[in-house]
């Protein structure tokens, strides 16, 4: 009897060992296929073949990113973007003579598990550099871990007021303004409308992210002092699927305005309950999932016409470098329109590339230094740093008109007029 | 972080009909939300209840807790999946594909694995468990964590009634539902099998004595119940979107539907499954959305404490 208990037990443990070692590297992605045999094998893969001297070492940079999960269709855009950049780099040579290696990991939008993973790139895979992972929720604790070992930590998108407030000074968000500025010219916009046809009430309802919550809240509060009035605020998990009875109490209190402070799946979510509720609203404000313009697109159909967001690039910009790195993107992606994270992603590189360059050092304590003092060319524009690492900057409002996004506001970067009220959808 | 409502403003239609008053973190809705609210949540409460049916039906037959139910409805729901993307079948034609599928397998699994438990009431939670997590494994790493979800031509339509709207996913998923109930119950009331079932769920030794092949039986119910999980995935994948690690916000929903209803009790299944499905949607409404998740698990403790049978279940005593 005794020893049929043991055998039991024995098998349980060998079964559970064995789920947990395959769980752990199904939910752990090795590195991106392209860079693994390089990461863990001697340097010389990589390196530009130099016939006479012995070839310089590669530059390592390291990074972390959502491939999987919440913020997969934002992270992969990202890695494009990161990839198309070190590649590039290396075109010409590299930095100070030095070919970049990427190393990539996907954190499958885990905060835990990124922050292993540049504890990993730092400590094990010993990186020179890293770049930022995607989404303030992740930059957050990952800063922490690139602050602990003095290393400078350009990010390309955590702009929510949460990254900058704990005092650290390795952190760069790389757009044109910080999460809690993105609502700044969407509420001028909807300010500036004539009296008759301006909403008076508005609801929010976002996910409980820094970031979207961020951007919602500030609009919300610039909403409120302008005049409107709010209806409802509803925060829910991030990973919420079922919208079906908020909607109907949104459609129930029918505000003229809806402000959704989301990642993607939840904003084709939220549309979607709104749809088999009956609420049509005047006008609506989602963050992050209308500027994916193929997914949003793909998911929604035709009920994307009319939908605000705040993006921080557009593909017909005329910033200096902006029509090369479309050009360079269409050529080793496709014909696909570009997401704004890609940009974001390339952004950093660009910012990093200057740095390096313009002090001649990989040294993470004087590239921090460069990086608060100068101004940087960009796809996004030029991009100058405060003393936490907040951009100087302004926003653009998109809008969804005829299956694609358009510039609508504000006048610089205004491509065309927008429509208000919003088509049903 | 709880969200909270915020006083609305008055709207121009101040009828008693449409007003909302708040009371702290809690709001009133109108009567006319408040009877929306209990429609979509019954329409919902029947997919839970079908979801339901195959797990208690399961704890009765061989007191094994199937805690990989979760995971099987998921697979349900990405053979759905697939069968829709490559030869277009919409999700009710194909669950006379996923389940006689997922029966045989449910069959396999209880025929040669967990029949070999020498004591499954104490050990089938670890050995389900352990399944749950190979297949979420499994299925995360063949399809990834992409969010997948089924859109037939009516999935955005809505039918109106009496100034109400019906969802037609959920309208058609809650009468698929409760035809797949009904059959299960004509199975269980009116066929010889049926009868060995529910004499097993009564009394295992008994059953035996009276030469029902409990065996037998037990593999056959453990295969219905994974069919029955295969409906209710097909239904899953046209309402809700899912990827491999949904299985655990799944099962815990259905612990708790069958530990409210009674485990062993069909109909303790459905009438839980209703409850539970008003009170999540009216909690979303009433109180605010953060808080909809945590009914289920209110309910599971709250049965444990007072009412550990369950509305409907019968109280086992411990053989002296």
């Amino acid at each position: 009897m005794k020893s049929k208990i043991w055998k039991l037990m024995i098998s349980i443990a060998m079964v559970s060992l064995l789920i947990t070692a395959c769980g752990a590297s199904a939910t752990e992605a090795p590195p991106a296929a392209t860079e693994a045999p390089a990461a863990t094998e001697a340097p010389a893969a990589t390196e530009a073949p130099a016939a006479t001297e012995a070839p310089a070492a590669p530059l390592k940079i390291g990074a972390s990113l959502p491939l999987t999960g919440d913020f997969s269709e934002p992270g992969t855009a990202a890695k494009l973007g990161y990839e198309l950049w070190v590649e590039e780099v290396n075109n010409v040579g590299g930095l100070l003579g030095r070919q970049v290696e990427f190393v990539l990991y996907d954190n499958a939008s885990d905060p835990d598990t990124a922050v292993a993973d540049y504890e990993r790139l730092i400590t094990e895979d010993k990186v020179d550099l890293v770049v930022g992972p995607f989404s303030s929720r992740l930059v957050i604790p990952t800063s922490e871990v690139a602050a602990k070992y003095g290393y400078a930590f350009p990010e390309p998108a955590g702009g929510a007021p949460g990254v900058f407030d704990r005092g650290l000074t390795n952190i760069f968000f790389c757009q044109p303004a910080p999460g809690a500025d993105q609502a700044i010219p969407f509420a001028n916009y909807i300010l500036g409308l004539p009296e008759d046809v301006r909403p008076k009430t508005f609801a929010v309802v976002s996910g409980d992210d820094p970031f979207n919550l961020g951007v919602v809240e500030a609009a919300e509060k610039l909403l409120t002092d302008g005049g409107l009035t709010s209806v409802l605020k509803e925060v829910y998990p991030p990973d919420t699927k079922d919208f079906s009875s908020i909607a109907a109490k949104v459609a129930d209190l029918d505000p003229d305005l809806i402000l959704g402070g989301t990642i993607f799946e939840d904003s084709v979510g939220q549309i979607q309950a709104y749809k088999e509720a009956g609420y049509q609203p005047r006008g609506a404000f989602f963050t992050t999932g209308p500027s994916l313009p193929k997914e949003f697109n793909e998911a929604l159909g035709s009920a994307t016409e009319g939908i605000f967001s705040a993006i921080s690039w557009f593909e017909d910009s005329t910033t200096e470098t902006n029509p090369e790195f479309v050009a360079a993107y269409h050529d080793k992606y496709g014909a696909d329109p570009i997401a704004e994270d890609s940009a974001n992603a390339y952004t950093v590189g660009q910012v990093l590339q200057q740095a390096i360059e313009n002090t001649q050092s990989v040294d993470n304590a004087t590239l921090i230094d460069e990086m608060h003092s100068a101004t940087f060319t960009t796809v996004v524009g030029p991009l100058k740093f405060d003393e936490v690492g907040r951009p100087e900057g302004s926003f653009m409002i998109l809008q969804w008109q005829g299956g694609t996004y358009v510039m609508v506001y504000p006048d610089f970067a205004k491509q065309a007029d927008p429509v208000w009220p919003k088509p049903e959808w | 972080m709880l969200g909270q409502a915020v006083l609305p403003a008055l709207t121009q239609r101040q009828s008693l009909l449409f007003c909302q008053r708040s009371f702290g973190i809690v709001t009133l809705p109108s009567t006319h939300l408040l009877i929306q609210t209990v429609i979509l949540g019954m329409l919902v409460g029947g997919v839970y209840a079908l979801m339901s049916s195959g797990l208690t039906l399961i704890f009765g037959v061989m007191r094994v807790i199937n805690v990989a139910h979760g995971a099987f409805l998921i697979l349900g729901a990405y053979c759905t999946y697939w069968l829709f993307q490559i030869a277009g079948l919409d999700p009710l034609i194909s669950i006379a594909l996923t389940a006689p599928v997922l029966f045989l397998l449910g069959w396999l699994v209880q025929r040669y694995v967990l029949s070999r438990l020498d004591n499954p009431e104490r050990s089938s939670v670890l050995i389900t468990f352990a399944l749950a997590i190979t297949m979420e494994g499994l299925m995360g790493t063949f399809w990834k964590t992409t969010l997948r979800s089924v859109k037939p031509e009516y999935a955005s339509q809505v039918i109106e009634f009496a100034t109400y709207r019906f969802p037609v996913t959920r309208l058609i998923g809650f009468s698929a539902a409760i035809l797949v109930l009904l059959m299960l119950y004509i199975i269980l009331q009116r066929t010889n099998l049926g009868r060995a079932i529910r004499a097993t769920i009564q009394d295992r030794n008994a059953a035996q004595l009276v030469g029902v092949n409990v065996q037998a039986v037990s593999a056959m119910t453990f295969g219905i119940g994974i069919a029955t999980a295969a409906a209710g995935g097909s239904l899953l994948s046209m309402i809700y979107s899912f990827n491999a690690s949904s299985q655990t916000d799944w099962i815990t929903r259905i612990l708790s539907v069958i530990v409210l209803g009674g485990m062993g009790s069909l109909p303790g299944a459905l009438v839980a499954a209703l409850i539970l499905g008003m009170m999540e949607q009216l909690t979303a409404v009433v109180v605010t959305l953060y808080w909809s998740p945590i009914v289920f698990y209110l309910f599971l403790f709250l049965t444990l404490i007072f009412r550990p049978q369950g509305l409907m279940g019968e109280i086992t005593r411990e053989k002296a």
